[in-house]
C-alpha cells in the first residue's frame, strides 16, 4: 500500500508550505512565548549562579536582596567571616537606576562588588576586569556600551573595561559591575542640590547647630552623606561544609536572615515571576488553542475541497481507517513543517528580543509532542467530515 | 476468474428489485420492480430520462444504497434478498464491481499508474504487484506511455481510459459506466465504447452503460430502457 | 507544480534547504550552539604593579585663625582668595570692657603709688621719732647711770624707744604692701593690654585666605575660627587606598595624579607619608602624596585619583585577567588541551597591573592555550568554537 497522504502532501506541497509557514509563524511564537518564560526563569537562576554564593545573607525578616530590600552594615561580614564553615564572605550591593547612553535612558541594575570575591562578574567576553578600586566598570553587553566608554552613575563617571553576556538581575536589566566603596557611595548619593539643601537644613536645626559647640554641624552633615551599608554577604562555604547548616547557624548566631541557594531561587524563580509566569502561561494555552483551531480550520478545508475523491476511494472500496489515517498523517506533516518552520524562526529571531528568549531543546521536544496532540484533534473534524461522505456521491444524479 | 464465467449464469441478475425513499404519504417509490439479466462479457445499455430511476438503479447496483425489496445476484449468488447478503458491501464493491464515472474522478495526487493500481492495493496485493497488473492494463488501453503522468496532464479521453483501466484493476464480472462518453466528442465516444466492448469480451465482463448519448446507443445489441421505476427491454439487431 | 522539472528539483531542493536551516538553527543558534571562546598562550612578559587609590586635595599645613577668648568680631581685613605675609594684621575683635578694666588698672595703681608715697612719709616721721627717742633713751640711761633721774623715768624713756622702733617696723612692712600693690596692679594692667593685644589676629605664616568663616557683629567663643589660612605650597593629596593593594607601598614611590578637573592630563607626585593607622571602617590605608611640582591654582577638597608604582618584574608569566574564572570554589584558568578540550587549572597569582594583567606564579607554563573569554559559563564538558 502506498501512503495517500505523502502522496497528496507532495502532490499540493506549495500549499502545505505556505500553509506550514503560516502555522510556523504561529508555532515559532508559541515557542518564543515559552522561550521567554524559560529566559526570565534563567534571567533570575543566572543572577544566582553568577554570584558564585552558596549562603546569601541578608536584613533579618527580609527576602533581600533582589524580591525586597534589604540593609546590612558593612562590617557584618567580619562577623559571618568567623562562623564556622565559611570560607568567603564578600559585601554585594545592587541598586537599579537609569543610566544615560548615547542620549537614551538605559535601565541597569548596578552591583557593588570586591574584586576575587564572590559577586564579582564571572566571565569576560570582552577587555578585562577591574583593577582600579575605584571608577572602573564591567558591563553586561546588553547596556549597549563599548569598552572605554564612560557611564555616568550618579556623581562619577565609570570607564567600561570590560564586558560580559548574561549578567542581568530578575527583570532582566543588563548589570554594570563598579567596586564595592564607589557602589555604597552612588547608592546613597543624592544629587548635588539635594547635598546642599540638606546641609542648610541640617544647619538650620538649632539641636545640631549649636554655637557652644563648634564642629558639631560639620559631624553631623559628614554623618549624614556617608554611608556604611551594603544589601547582603555572600557567603562562600568550605568544602565539604553543608550550606543549610551554615545558613542555619548565621541566622541563628548572627541574628540575621540567611538563604542557601536552595531558599534563594526558590525566591528569585517562584515568587518574582510567579504572576508574569502565569501570564505567559495562559497565553501558551490561548496560543495552543488557536494553533489547534487553525490547525483543524485548514485540514477541515482541504478535507472539503477532497470530499470528491474521499467519495471516489471510498467507493472503489477504501477503508475508513485508511482514509482517516490519510487525513491524519497530513494534519501531522502539516504540524511537522509547522514545526521545523516555527523552530527554525524562533531559534533566529531569538537573540533579537530585548529580554533574554532560552529555548530549551525540552521545550521544541515537548511543543512538537503538543503539536502531533494538536494536530491530531485537529483532524478529529475533518476525519468526521470524511467518514460522513457517501459513496454514492460519486455515482452522478 | 474470467474462465468460472459461463454464458449459462448470469453475471448480474435482478428480479423485482424495489426502491423507496421516505416513508409515508411523502413515500417516493423510485424503483418498481427492476428485473435484468446480464450475461458476463455483454455490454448492455441503460437508457432513461432524467427522474426515471436511473441513478437509483445505478447506486442499488453499486452497493451504495440499500434497495428496499427484490433480489440480486451476481454470477448466480444471491447477494440482496431484501437485505444484503454479504457482510461486507466495501470489498464487494472493490473486488466485484468496476465503476466508471462520467467525469474520470482519479485521484489527482497519484500517478496514472497508481491510480490504477490503488484497488489492487486496496485488495492487498504488494505494491509490485499490483503496479505490475495496471501497467499491463493501461498498456492493453494504450496508456502505457503515459504511465508516470499525472492525471491533471492527460486529456479527457485519456483520462477516461485510466479510469476504465481502474475499473478492470481487480477483474470484477461486472463494471458500471455512468454516462463514460458524456464530455468526449463522438470519435473519443466511439473510442471508449470500443475499449469497454473488447474489454467486455476480453475478460468476460458484463458492462451497463447508463447514457443517453445518442451516438453510441446504436453500437448496443440490447437496452434497457428504464421509465417510472420499472425496465423495458430492447433487443437490437 | 505541474511540470516534471519543477517537481523533480525545486520540491527536493526546497526540502533540503528546510531541513539544511533547520539542522543548522538547531545545532548552531540556540541553547545547543557551541560556546564560543577567546584563546590567548601565557606569555612571558614584564609586568609593573600598581596601585589607585582616590584622595581629596588637601593642604598639608592649615591654620584656623580665631580669638583666644569669646568675643564679638569688629573688623575682617582680608577676604577668601587673598595672600597674606606672617604678620599682617587680618581681623580684629571688639575687646568688649577691655579699655575700661585697663583705666581701672590705671588709676589703681595710681592710687597705689600714692600709698607708697604716704607710707614712704609714714616710714620717714617714724624714724624721725625713733632717732629722737633713741637719743632721749640715751640720755636718760646716761643721766640715770649717773643718778640725775630717777630708774623710773630712765625705764620710760626705753619703753618709748620700743615703741618707737615698732611703729618704724610697722611704716616699713606698710611701704612693702604699698609697693607690692603697685606691682600687681601693674602686672594686671600689663595682662589686659597682652587681651587688647590678642584681639589683633595676624597670620602666623605667610600663606592664602581658604575660607571666611565670621563677619563683624559675630560672636565667638574660643576656638571658632574667623579664618582659615593655607600654604599654597604645601597642598598634596591625601589618598586613601584598598588594604587589600597597599602592598609595596613605600615613601618616595612615584605617583601620577589625575585630577577631576583635569581629567585627561597626568601630574606628577611622590608618595610622602603612609599613615601608619588604617581606616578600620573603609579597611583603606591612608597615604599622603605631595605633587612635584605644586600646580597652581588648586582646589582643597578636589577630588584626585592616584596611581602608584609599587613595583615590577622584568620577566613573569603572565595572563589576561579576564581569563581568571571561579570553578568550584577555587580560582583558576580554563585550558585548552591539544585536542580542544578544556581543563580547569587553580592558579596561583602574583602581581596585578592596572592594565589587566596578572602574573602567574604557578599552575600554568608559557605558551600554554588558556580561554580568555567566552560567551558562557565554561565546564570541562561545553562543546567550544574558539573564534
Amino acid at each position: 500500500m502506498i501512503s495517500l497522504a505523502a502522496r497528496d502532501i507532495a502532490h499540493s506541497w506549495s500549499k502545505y508550505v505556505f500553509t506550514g509557514v503560516g502555522l510556523g509563524l504561529l508555532i515559532g511564537v508559541t515557542l518564543s512565548m515559552a522561550g521567554i518564560y524559560r529566559g526570565m526563569v534563567d534571567d533570575a537562576q543566572v543572577l544566582l549562579r553568577n554570584s558564585h554564593a552558596d549562603v546569601w545573607v541578608v536584613q533579618k525578616d527580609t527576602q533581600g536582596p533582589y524580591a525586597e530590600s534589604s540593609s546590612l552594615p558593612d562590617d557584618i561580614y567580619r562577623g559571618v567571616l568567623g562562623m564556622p564553615g565559611v570560607e568567603q564572605a564578600a559585601n554585594v550591593t545592587y541598586f537599579t537606576m537609569q543610566v544615560q547612553h548615547q542620549g537614551k535612558d538605559t535601565r541597569v541594575m548596578v552591583v557593588g562588588f570586591e574584586p576575587g570575591q564572590p559577586g564579582a562578574p564571572p566571565s569576560l567576553v570582552a577587555g578585562r576586569h577591574v583593577t582600579r578600586s575605584h571608577y572602573e566598570a564591567v558591563a553586561d553587553v546588553k547596556a549597549g556600551f563599548k569598552l572605554g566608554e564612560k557611564i555616568r552613575i550618579r556623581r562619577n563617571d565609570y570607564t567600561i573595561v570590560g564586558l560580559s553576556q548574561r549578567t542581568v538581575s530578575t527583570g532582566g536589566d543588563p548589570m554594570v559591575f563598579i567596586p564595592l566603596a564607589d557602589a555604597q557611595a552612588a547608592q546613597f548619593q543624592k544629587d548635588n542640590d539635594a547635598i546642599v539643601s540638606g546641609r542648610e537644613r541640617t544647619a538650620a536645626n538649632p539641636a545640631f547647630n549649636r554655637p557652644s559647640v563648634p564642629g558639631l554641624l560639620e559631624a553631623v552633615q559628614a554623618s549624614q552623606i556617608t554611608s556604611h551599608n551594603v544589601n547582603a554577604v555572600l557567603v562562600r562555604v568550605r568544602p565539604g561544609w553543608d550550606a543549610a547548616q551554615v545558613a542555619a547557624d548565621i541566622q541563628r548566631w548572627k541574628h540575621l536572615q540567611a538563604y542557601t541557594y536552595a531558599n534563594m531561587e526558590e525566591i528569585a524563580v517562584q515568587k518574582l515571576i510567579a504572576t508574569s509566569a502565569k501570564q505567559i502561561g495562559l497565553f501558551l494555552v490561548i496560543l495552543t488553542l488557536v494553533s489547534t483551531a487553525i490547525v483543524s480550520f485548514i485540514i477541515y478545508t482541504m478535507t472539503l475541497g477532497k470530499i470528491r475523491e474521499i467519495a471516489v476511494l471510498k467507493l472503489i472500496g477504501t477503508r475508513n481507517s485508511t482514509i482517516a489515517w490519510m487525513i491524519l498523517q497530513e494534519s501531522i506533516g502539516l504540524g511537522l513543517v509547522g514545526f521545523i518552520i516555527g523552530k527554525t524562526v524562533a531559534t533566529l529571531w531569538a537573540p533579537v528580543f530585548p529580554k533574554y528568549v532560552l529555548l530549551l531543546p525540552l521545550d521544541a521536544v515537548l511543543g512538537l509532542l503538543v503539536i502531533v496532540l494538536v494536530c491530531t484533534l485537529a483532524s478529529v473534524m475533518a476525519i468526521r467530515a470524511a467518514l460522513k461522505v457517501d459513496p454514492a456521491e460519486a455515482i452522478g444524479g | 476468474m474470467s474462465d468460472t464465467r459461463s454464458n449459462d449464469i448470469p453475471a448480474i441478475e435482478l428480479r423485482g428489485l424495489c426502491k423507496r425513499y421516505g416513508s409515508g404519504d411523502t413515500a417516493v417509490d423510485a424503483l418498481k420492480g427492476v428485473d435484468m439479466r446480464i450475461a458476463p462479457g455483454e455490454v448492455v445499455g441503460l437508457v432513461g430520462p432524467s427522474g426515471s430511476g436511473k441513478s437509483t438503479l445505478l447506486k442499488s447496483l453499486g452497493a451504495v444504497i440499500d434497495p428496499t425489496a427484490g433480489q440480486m445476484f451476481l454470477g448466480g449468488e444471491a447477494i440482496f434478498d431484501g437485505v444484503w447478503k454479504v457482510n461486507d458491501l466495501r470489498t464487494l464493491r472493490r473486488d466485484r464491481i468496476g465503476f466508471v464515472f462520467q467525469a474520470p474522478y482519479l485521484i489527482p495526487f497519484l500517478d496514472v499508474t497508481d491510480n490504477v493500481a490503488l484497488l489492487p492495493m486496496l485488495a492487498g496485493k504488494s505494491n509490485r504487484e499490483a503496479r505490475r497488473r495496471a501497467l499491463e492494463l493501461l498498456e492493453a488501453l494504450d496508456m502505457g506511455h503515459r504511465a508516470k503522468a499525472n492525471p491533471s496532464q492527460l486529456s479527457g479521453g485519456e483520462q477516461q481510459r485510466v479510469s476504465i483501466a481502474r475499473a478492470l484493476a481487480n477483474n470484477p464480472p461486472i463494471i458500471l459506466a455512468d454516462e463514460p462518453t458524456a464530455p468526449l466528442d463522438s470519435e473519443r465516444a466511439l473510442g471508449v465504447m470500443g475499449i469497454l466492448n473488447a474489454m467486455a469480451q476480453q475478460h468476460q465482463t458484463a458492462i451497463i452503460v447508463v447514457t443517453h448519448d445518442e451516438k453510441i446507443i446504436p453500437l448496443f445489441k440490447r437496452i434497457y430502457h428504464i421509465r417510472d421505476g420499472k425496465t423495458y427491454e430492447e433487443s437490437v439487431g | 507544480m505541474k511540470s516534471p522539472l519543477l517537481k523533480k528539483i525545486i520540491l527536493p531542493l526546497i526540502v533540503l534547504v528546510i531541513l539544511g536551516g533547520f539542522g543548522w538553527v538547531v545545532t548552531q543558534q540556540g541553547p545547543m550552539a557551541p560556546t564560543q571562546v577567546t584563546v590567548a598562550p601565557v606569555t612571558r612578559q614584564a609586568i609593573a604593579a600598581s596601585v589607585f587609590g582616590i584622595g581629596t586635595v588637601e593642604a598639608r599645613y592649615s591654620y584656623r585663625i580665631g580669638p583666644t577668648t569669646a568675643g564679638r568680631v569688629k573688623q575682617v581685613l582680608v577676604d577668601v582668595g587673598d595672600s597674606v605675609k606672617a604678620g599682617q594684621t587680618l581681623a580684629i575683635m571688639e575687646g568688649v570692657d577691655l579699655d575700661a578694666r585697663i583705666q581701672a588698672a590705671g588709676l589703681a595703681a595710681e592710687r597705689a603709688t600714692a600709698s607708697i608715697a604716704s607710707a614712704t612719709a609714714q616710714t620717714k616721721e617714724a624714724a624721725a621719732r625713733l632717732s629722737l627717742a633713741q637719743r632721749e633713751a640715751q640720755r636718760q640711761r646716761e643721766l640715770a647711770a649717773k643718778a640725775l633721774v630717777s630708774q623710773s623715768s630712765s625705764d620710760t624713756r626705753q619703753q618709748d624707744l620700743a615703741v618707737t622702733t615698732a611703729a618704724v617696723e610697722a611704716s616699713k612692712a606698710a611701704l612693702e604692701v604699698a609697693n607690692k600693690e603697685q606691682q600687681r596692679l601693674q602686672a594686671e594692667q600689663q595682662v589686659l593690654r597682652q587681651q587688647q593685644a590678642n584681639l589683633v589676629l595676624t597670620a602666623p605664616v605667610a600663606g592664602m585666605i581658604t575660607t571666611r568663616d565670621a563677619e563683624a557683629g559675630t560672636t565667638l567663643v574660643a576656638g571658632q575660627p574667623v579664618l582659615t589660612l593655607a600654604d599654597p605650597q604645601s597642598y598634596w593629596v591625601k589618598a586613601r587606598i584598598d588594604q587589600s593593594q597597599a602592598l609595596g607601598l613605600q615613601a618616595g614611590q612615584a605617583a601620577s595624579i589625575t585630577l577631576r578637573s583635569a581629567p585627561q592630563q597626568a601630574l606628577a607626585g611622590k608618595l610622602t607619608r603612609i599613615e601608619p593607622v588604617s581606616d578600620s571602617i573603609t579597611e583603606e590605608r591612608i597615604v599622603g602624596i605631595a605633587f612635584t611640582p605644586v600646580p597652581a591654582a588648586l582646589s582643597s577638597g578636589e577630588l584626585a585619583e592616584v596611581t602608584l608604582q609599587t613595583g615590577q618584574k622584568s620577566d613573569a608569566l603572565v595572563i589576561p585577567n579576564a581569563a581568571l574564572q571561579q570553578h568550584d570554589g577555587q580560582t583558576g584558568v580554563w585550558k585548552l588541551n591539544g585536542d580542544n578540550t578544556l581543563q580547569f587549572t587553580p592558579v596561583q597569582t602574583g602581581i596585578q597591573s592596572l592594565d589587566g594583567q596578572v602574573e602567574i606564579l604557578g599552575g600554568l607554563q608559557a605558551d600554554e592555550n588558556i580561554v580568555v573569554y567566552t560567551s558562557k559559563t565554561l565546564s570541562a564538558t561545553s562543546k567550544i568554537k574558539v573564534v
